[in-house]
């Protein structure tokens, strides 16, 4: 029975967050809290000579000052590189190198300006190409020291992950093309810019040696882990309450805010630390996507088959990499795009350099990639002069394909979407020159995405004495509706009312283990561990309300928390367990743990079956542009934006992922842009790092698109991430369509597309002048 | 130290201030009014948005001594006995809303925009509401959402 | 978040008391109007004044009338109320489309004319359309009020001829002549143009009963220290008969004589591209006013 599921049920999260009522990690008030600031590092390399922190000790309201010598560790997600405070030297700029909690916020801040670090400043690499050169400075002339996982680094050089991949024969796939594509793509650094900024209160209790923590974040358990394993202590010495998360968009979840409190509160005798970082401090010193040059080449025949890539691609991890190995390695392997490609090859470098750090952002690299390989189907599919629908439907993977790892792909509604977002489009209509100065163009974009796999989820389920049902799953509401969705899969699991469903915040102490609320993975993995549990909660209430009525378990029925026998309504859930009364009290609960490990559906044969997706995402955006060809400004004027979500389980919360992403995309491929040089940020402040607004707002067209999918939870795959990826690619290939420049570096500025447009009808005037 | 006098939600309060301080920060930390939130701290995000004497304003940038013998609406004042604003009932109904961070910003921007043009044009409405920032990007939400109330009066 | 670091605190119930109040503060000290780009300055910590001076206080700064056949605008008047005056859309166009593109509207019920024109913004939004209508500020100081023009404020970046005492109490827009007409024109680095300006453009022109330009006024903003004027452009306007050869004529002459730098939101070069055809269409839309006669 599913008397929620597939339906737009008013969200759980909506009275709390349209009356302000809401607590974000921002809200958080703890008694005796004090308040922490940051000396960061104006020097993109340098050695810390000394450090004065005596005038600031004498400062009003200050209690603490930290340095990296008070508190030595080192952290990171993916490679222990990290430190808390920088211990003696700085690797970009921005850098933390001293803490100070004060009373108050601005005693804190104030107290900043009387802290004098003396450094001495070192050779410094800015540009991920040159940081490959062998006499290139080293970021970590020690990486090879640091605890990490598996990755392969190259020691003694900037390479901090190096993945290959080969499938086929590329040499062999080559020869068969009739056309040879050779381009070079590069996509840009973009902050998440959640609007919460990063925010964490830390307690240290000097007793038992542990911490708590209330904070925004999507990993709580990996963050945890961070915590402990970066500390060396054990799982309950740190103890992660998760917050309302005012966005996170990848960048909540590493160690940002957090190493400040910490630090902080370990030595504040007990009183709670909060740090708040300011918008600067969040643009400057926290995480940004990974920015990428990424060289195709591509062979294909004359009727347009796909025969082999090589891909070389270098990632900038920025100083530290944080959990960028995973986003280099996730993003390289889907470089071959949604196509069917049987000689592939991939190299994949990532680089320190001293620029800011760099993370996971809504793709997980796929933004990246995107960008890439469907900027380079339209430049072929012109030279070719195929029709760049038509072009991808002959290349694109259908029910049932090997991917490039030859795992079976199952639910894949790739044709559906290429199909209908060019449908909604109006695909080869175009007025063309709506006014003398203005042009309009279309053009289409898709994506793959896989999801981190094997990953686990856990479900505690509680029916109480009256009722009401608890769920406990660490996955926390980043805002993409999960605690909605989440809630509508336990109620209808169990068969009881939605309103009767309580999911409680995020406590490590309480909640069971869940991967990330990442990687668009938590529909689907928590969902199925919901659903497990639930019944069995299901099962131990019909079994109970057949031994409390004396009836056969099998003759009974459970609908919106009503117990029918042979149709009949008898009781109720709530009336059956309230009867027994407090101290003799009946409460239900059952877990559940799902992990898709083992699964026949990820059975790939060779070397890559860890490159299997449980479930794979397919997003296309078809796009209409206006260009104003004087000025460059771009208008884009409508989006079909079709995903395959496996099923809705929410409607209106896959269209709200599917219309976020297409705006993000449009931010992130139209405006946001980092400036400055020598590794220093110039625009440190929304009011020059630009974020899209809402007249940047098209029509937006959301087209759900369901596949089939035998292990999903109500057949539900995931929805967040795909949807920001195709609109760059999209966008551009328009451009294309309206007045055939050709961009092969984001952000898609209105400079740039001027210049293009003036060099094109240069080379064109030049090009007539010969001819004559 | 400013003596202060204002009314917040309708209620008369008298405060003292540092001068240094800003609307924002007497709303979250003196009154624990956390509606309304920073998200630039330089008026570019809309995100601490309150009514001052009826006008949408950024309380990030004025300072204490500007609050003084105004009239203050937060979004803490605007559901009444539990019982939604038509704003607030139509961006829950609309789904107007993801992380909710910008969600009292909008829902109180939108709210002063309505009493004075109960009726208004897209175009309008989009540069009405165009300095709020809304990362998780639910713009076309938020239109239909004030689609749902144009014309009818709030 | 970024919190303000202490200042003293004034707000006067007279011009003379803050006058008073700036002189003896001497250099370090600020006036309060809008605070849109005071506080924010604070916060980054690009100015750190000991102390503010709130004009919020002084009767009479506000307000928009007619006088002596122009439009006077007092100093504490915000962008909201001039982009709303009906009397500012008939008689001044281009300072009406201006107010309606400076920042987002949740900025232009803070920010005041007088504070956008003391501030000094190279790419300030009120400055050009107040050049071409020939706007004059009204000044009072203890050494007694005075009167200058709004372009011959600017002195560079930030900058202005005012001593730090020194108060603008009013903006006077003289009466326009017959078939007169004026537009403004901005670019910013985001689509929807709530945004800082990477050029602005204001031209203003009067035709002769014959339909040939008689006066011509262009001003630029983001393409110099200072709002700036072009001459070159504005003379080859002059004497000519509008056409789209003679328009593109001037637009040359303004990108040729404007001297943008490239920083973080556009080079030079795309600023001088931009200059050309806000120049064009600016041009295009003052003479569509003056030929209708819109302004009286």
């Amino acid at each position: 029975m599913t008397t929620n599921v597939g339906r737009s049920v008013p969200r759980v999260d909506g009275y709390e967050k349209v009356t302000g009522a809401h607590v974000y990690g921002v809200d958080i008030q703890i008694a005796g809290m004090l308040h922490g600031a940051v000396v960061r590092s104006p020097h993109a390399h340098a050695r810390i000579v000394s450090i004065d922190t005596a005038a600031a000790a004498q400062a009003p309201g200050v209690e603490v000052i930290v340095t990296g010598r008070d508190f030595p560790f080192l952290f990171g997600g993916a490679c222990q590189d990290q430190p808390y405070l920088a211990i003696d030297r700085v690797r970009y700029i921005g850098e933390p190198v001293v803490a100070i909690a004060a009373r108050t916020e601005a005693e804190a801040q104030e107290a900043v300006d009387l802290v004098t670090v003396e450094y001495e400043e070192l050779p410094a690499v800015f540009d991920m190409m040159e940081a490959l050169d062998e006499n290139a400075p080293l970021v970590h002339p020690d990486m090879d020291t640091y605890v990490k996982g598996g990755h392969v680094i190259v020691p003694h050089t900037n390479i901090n992950t190096l993945w290959t991949f080969q499938c086929g024969d590329v040499e062999a796939g080559f020869a068969e093309a009739d056309h040879i594509f050779e381009h070079e793509f590069s996509a840009h650094a973009i902050s998440p810019a959640a609007l919460e900024p990063h925010v964490s209160v830390a307690k240290y209790d000097p007793v038992t040696g542990g911490y708590t923590l209330w904070l925004p974040t999507d990993r709580p358990f990996q963050m945890r882990g961070e915590l402990t394993s970066s500390l060396g202590v054990t799982s309950d010495k740190v103890r992660i309450i998760v917050t309302g998360v005012g966005g996170s968009f990848g960048g909540k979840n590493t160690l940002i805010s957090e190493t400040i409190s910490v630090a902080l509160a370990r030595h504040s005798g007990g009183r709670p630390v909060r740090v708040e970082f300011t918008r600067e401090e969040d643009l400057v010193a926290s995480t940004t996507r990974v920015p990428a040059v990424m060289r195709l080449k591509t062979g294909v025949t004359n009727d347009g088959m796909l025969t082999a890539r090589t891909a070389e691609i270098v990632w900038d991890s920025g100083a530290y990499t944080a959990n960028t190995p995973g986003v280099a390695i996730r993003g390289s392997s889907t470089i071959v795009g949604p196509y069917r490609v049987p000689n592939v090859s991939i190299e994949s470098r990532q680089v320190y350099t001293n620029r800011a750090i760099t993370g996971s952002y809504r793709g997980y690299g796929t933004t990246q990639v995107t960008w890439a390989c469907e900027s380079q189907m339209d430049i072929m599919a012109a030279e070719l002069g195929i029709d760049p629908v038509s072009f991808r439907l002959r290349n694109a993977y259908e029910e049932g394909d090997p991917y490039i790892n030859e795992q079976i792909m199952h639910g894949v509604g790739l044709h559906e979407s290429l199909k209908r977002s060019a449908e909604e489009i109006g695909w080869g209509e175009v007025d063309r020159a709506p006014a003398p100065h203005l042009r309009r163009g279309k053009g289409i974009a898709t994506m793959i995405k896989p999801t981190a796999t094997p990953t686990s989820s856990n479900a505690v389920i509680k029916v109480e004495h009256d009722g009401r049902v608890t769920v406990l799953v660490a996955a926390p509401e980043i805002g993409a509706g999960q605690s909605t969705v989440l809630a509508q899969m336990a109620a209808d699991s169990i068969g009881v009312p939605l309103d009767s469903i309580v999911i409680p915040g995020t406590d490590t102490a309480f909640t069971p283990f869940n991967g990330p609320v990442a990687s668009s993975r938590t529909t689907y993995h928590v969902g199925n561990a919901i659903m497990l549990a639930g019944a069995e909660v299901r099962e131990k209430i019909l079994r109970a309300a057949g031994e409390i009525m004396e009836l056969e378990p099998v003759s009974l029925d459970l609908m919106d928390g009503v117990i029918y026998h042979d149709g009949e309504r008898i009781t109720t859930v709530a009336d059956m367990l309230g009867s027994f009364g407090f101290l003799d009290g009946y409460s239900i609960t059952a877990e559940a743990r799902y992990s898709p490990k083992g699964s026949p559906l990820l059975k790939a044969p060779g070397p890559y079956e860890w490159m299997s997706s449980i479930f794979w995402m397919f997003a296309t955006h078809a796009v209409e542009v206006e260009v104003d060809i004087e000025t460059g400004q771009v208008r884009v004027v409508k989006v079909a934006a079709a995903q395959d979500v496996g099923r809705a389980i929410h409607p209106l919360g896959c269209e709200q992922q599917i219309e976020g992403g297409v705006m993000m995309g449009i931010s992130n491929g139209l405006f946001e842009q980092y400036k400055g040089s020598g590794g220093k940020i110039a625009n440190s402040s929304f009011a020059d790092y630009k974020l899209a607004t809402m007249p940047d707002l098209p029509e937006i067209v959301p087209i759900i698109v369901e596949s089939e999918h035998s292990e999903a939870p109500y057949g539900a795959k995931g929805v967040g991430e795909p949807g920001a990826a195709p609109t760059a690619a999209a966008i551009a290939n328009a451009l294309y369509d309206a007045v055939g420049i050709r961009l092969m570096d984001t952000p898609l500025t209105a400079e740039s597309i001027r210049e293009a447009i003036e060099a094109l009808a240069e080379e064109q005037a030049s090009e007539a002048g010969r001819s004559q | 130290m400013l003596e202060l006098e204002f009314t917040v939600n309708g209620s008369p309060r008298k405060i003292e201030s540092e001068a240094r301080l800003t609307l924002l920060e007497i709303l979250r930390e003196t009154f624990m009014l956390t509606g309304a939130k920073e998200a630039c701290g330089v008026g570019e995000c809309g995100n601490c948005m309150v009514l001052i004497d009826g006008v949408a304003t950024p309380s990030c940038l004025v300072l204490a001594g500007d609050a003084g013998g105004t009239a203050i609406e937060t979004i803490e004042g605007l559901a009444s006995d539990g019982e939604l604003d038509p704003v607030q009932r139509a961006f829950v109904d609309a789904g107007a809303f993801q992380c909710g961070f910008c969600t009292p910003g909008m829902v109180m921007t939108a709210k002063a925009f309505l009493r004075d043009n109960p009726d208004p044009e897209p175009e309008a409405v989009k540069q009405a509401l165009s300095g709020v920032l809304c990362r998780c990007g639910t713009y076309s939400r938020i239109m239909r959402a004030i689609d749902q109330l144009t014309g009818r009066g709030i | 978040m970024q919190r303000l670091r202490r200042f003293e605190y004034h707000e006067p119930a007279t011009i003379d008391e803050a006058t008073g109040i700036l002189a003896a503060a001497g250099d370090d000290a600020r006036v309060l109007a809008g605070g849109t780009d005071l506080v924010i300055d604070m916060k980054t910590g690009r100015m750190r004044p000991s102390t503010v001076v709130n004009l919020k206080g002084i009767t009479g700064l506000a307000g928009i009338e007619e006088a002596e056949g122009g439009v006077r605008i007092g100093a504490l008047t915000k962008v909201t109320a001039v982009e709303a005056s009906e009397l500012v859309a008939r008689r001044c166009p281009a300072l009406n489309q201006a107010a309606a593109v400076l920042a987002s509207p949740s900025v232009r019920v803070l920010a005041t004319i007088g504070g956008n024109i003391g501030r000094a913004s190279p790419a300030s939004d009120l400055g050009p359309p107040l050049i071409v209508h020939g706007a004059t500020v009204a000044v009072e100081s203890p050494e007694g009020p005075r009167e200058d023009l709004v372009e011959d404020l600017y002195v560079g970046p930030v900058t202005t001829t005012l001593a730090s005492h020194e108060i603008i109490t009013s903006v006077f827009i003289p009466a326009t002549p017959r078939r007169f007409g004026s537009a403004h024109l901005k670019i910013g680095s985001r689509g929807g143009g709530t945004d800082i300006s990477m050029v602005g453009v204001s031209a203003a022109m009067t035709l002769d009963a014959d339909g040939s330009i008689v006066d011509a006024v262009i001003a630029l903003a983001s393409v110099a220290p200072t709002p700036m004027r072009a001459p070159d452009a504005e003379g080859a306007l002059i004497g000519e008969t509008p056409s789209e050869e003679v328009f593109a004529a001037a637009a040359t002459a303004a990108a040729g004589e404007c001297r943008p730098i490239s920083d973080l939101r556009a080079s030079a070069s795309h600023r001088v591209a931009l200059v050309r055809v806000l120049t064009t269409r600016a041009l295009s839309a003052a003479l569509e006013i003056a030929r209708n006669g819109e302004v009286s």
